[in-house]
């Protein structure tokens, strides 16, 4: 999926509806190089998703973070929780290999 | 002759019904009971075997019924339009059939899975004072076998725009407690959060210190604490996520158990790497909390600090303000093994450090821009020889002008202290 916009307190219960509708895939790959800004609320999402797909054996990549998203999740200490790739090419094709 | 008499006897009889009922619509102002008498009086006055009440939904544009009497079972939904009682939503229009099963626009479906069997159907639209469509009220079976005639349409059509005004008014009452309910809550976590903050500080051998706190409307967790443990002094600014009673309870979480550890734990890496357990357990909601913690040695100027994903703090010193190096570790509450490491510095006499949360350097303008860390390097740069409370406080006025006096999105949170001077 390819969200667009501003991930913050006033978004990210939407965000969460949707992302929900989809945590049963066996493979979600998020492709952020539409979101242009996350607030801890947006990464608090991202981080109940990675739980629940981590717990069930399932996997989440997420691709294409821009500068001040990625920021984000390195400011927060929370690389080391999500698989990150440059590119959806790339984040796909590690997918298939 | 006789009736003529008998027929006008029975109008006058429901004519004062229908003011009973007007008297107890009006008494009745919880949105439930307000519909159950409703139900009861509609199917009395109109002599009717049941009634049921479709209140419109303008986000689905449909209705959706309540119903009376012993019959009643799960709710049922149909679209403006559909049917008899979302025909009469639609076209606004009264419609009275004397005979059902002889009628095309009737269904037979709701008697199939009941075994209700309908004769005769009255049905009229309820409408707010302003003309907008609150829901449709519909009569089954004028009791006795006889058919909704003689003056039932009148009866209904008075007694429907009552009853309108009446649910219309529940509805905004309803709409009215729960939008109290709701500032109730800010009102409750915002004095949690607040309510937890120390006052004062300590001021031995010319420490200087300030901290303040600005909260939000709706979203917050800053906190900030400072706290003498032997001879030295614990401080820490901290910004937990989401918002609300939840965000609330969760900082007055980490505030008490950062008080707890910080009387037994070596260094504040040990501090947070004890409350990041604690609070990682059971933790399905995933809220976290970003947190700076150090101690002062009063005496010899001497900090160790660790850093849980929060903003690292500036070094004042005589020649200028420095972003502090810190090794990034996660936020607390996530990963329940987590190690953080501790960095040590050392303050001189008359060195400070500046604390902060990140709602200083993201908050916003009316245009939707971030402030950014530049302006507060730049303000940094100009200020940083004045005293904690006159950098503290200028830095919130600074941060208020940019945003035009928008009320914060964020939690606003800052702190400063100094060293005294040398002796």
């Amino acid at each position: 999926m390819s969200p667009l916009g501003r991930v913050d307190s006033n978004t990210s219960g939407d965000f969460e509806r949707a992302l929900m509708t989809r945590e049963g895939e066996a493979l979600l790959v998020i492709d952020l190089s539409g979101i242009d800004y996350i607030s801890s609320a947006g990464l608090r999402v991202f981080l109940m998703l990675a739980k629940k797909m981590k717990g069930s054996g399932r996997r989440l990549v997420l691709c294409a973070l821009a500068p001040s998203v990625e920021q984000v999740f390195t400011l927060a200490g929370f690389t080391a929780l999500f698989t990150v790739k440059p590119s959806i090419d790339e984040a796909l094709g590690r997918v298939s290999s | 002759m006789q009736g003529h008499e008998a027929e006008l006897q029975r109008s006058v009889a429901r004519l004062n019904s229908l003011l009973d009922v007007s008297r107890a619509l009006a008494m009745e102002l919880d949105l439930e009971s307000l519909l159950r008498v409703i139900l009861e009086k509609a199917t009395v006055v109109l002599e009717a075997e049941r009634s049921t009440i479709f209140l419109y939904d303008p986000a689905v544009n449909a209705l959706t019924s309540h119903v009376s009497g012993e019959l009643s079972k799960g709710a049922v939904t149909v679209p403006l339009g559909t049917g008899i009682a979302g025909q009469v939503g639609l076209t606004r229009e009264l419609i009275s059939i004397p005979d059902a099963y002889a009628d095309s626009r009737f269904s037979p479906q709701f008697d199939k899975e009941t075994g209700f069997k309908t004769r005769s159907i009255l049905c009229a639209p309820l409408l707010s004072p302003a003309g907008d469509l609150v829901g449709v009220i519909q009569l089954l079976n004028r009791a006795g076998g006889d058919t909704f005639g003689g003056d039932s349409e009148e009866i209904l059509r008075a007694f429907a725009s009552i009853a309108g005004v009446a649910i219309d008014r529940a509805r905004l009452v309803s709409a009215a407690i729960e939008a109290k309910r709701a500032e109730e809550n800010l009102r409750l976590a915002h004095d949690i959060q607040m309510s937890m903050l120390p006052r004062v500080f300590p001021t031995e051998a010319g420490l200087d210190m300030s901290a303040a706190l600005t909260p939000a409307r709706s979203v917050g967790g800053d906190f900030y604490d400072v706290l003498r443990v032997g001879e030295r002094v614990w401080f820490a600014v901290g910004d937990a996520s989401g918002k609300g009673v939840g965000a609330a309870l969760f900082t007055a979480m980490t505030l008490t158990l950062f008080r707890a550890t910080a009387k037994i734990a070596k260094d504040p890496g040990e501090a947070l790497a004890r409350i990041n357990q604690e609070l990682s357990r059971d933790n399905d909601a995933m809220m976290f909390v970003t947190v700076f913690a150090a101690t002062l040695d009063i005496a010899t100027g001497e900090v160790v600090f660790a850093n849980a994903g929060h903003p690292p703090p500036y070094v004042l010193r005589p020649e200028g303000a420095v972003a502090l190096e810190t090794t990034v570790a996660p936020a607390l509450g996530v990963i329940e093994d987590a190690e953080y490491a501790v960095g040590r510095m050392h303050l001189g006499p008359g060195d400070g450090l500046f604390l902060y949360s990140d709602g200083v350097t993201e908050a916003q303008n009316p245009a939707g821009d971030l402030w950014g860390t530049e302006p507060l390097e730049a303000f940094l740069r100009v200020h940083f020889s004045a005293n904690c409370e006159t950098l503290t406080r200028g830095l919130v006025v600074e941060v208020d002008q940019f945003a035009a006096g928008a009320p914060p999105a964020d939690d606003l949170t800052v702190m400063a202290l100094r060293r005294g001077p040398a002796r």
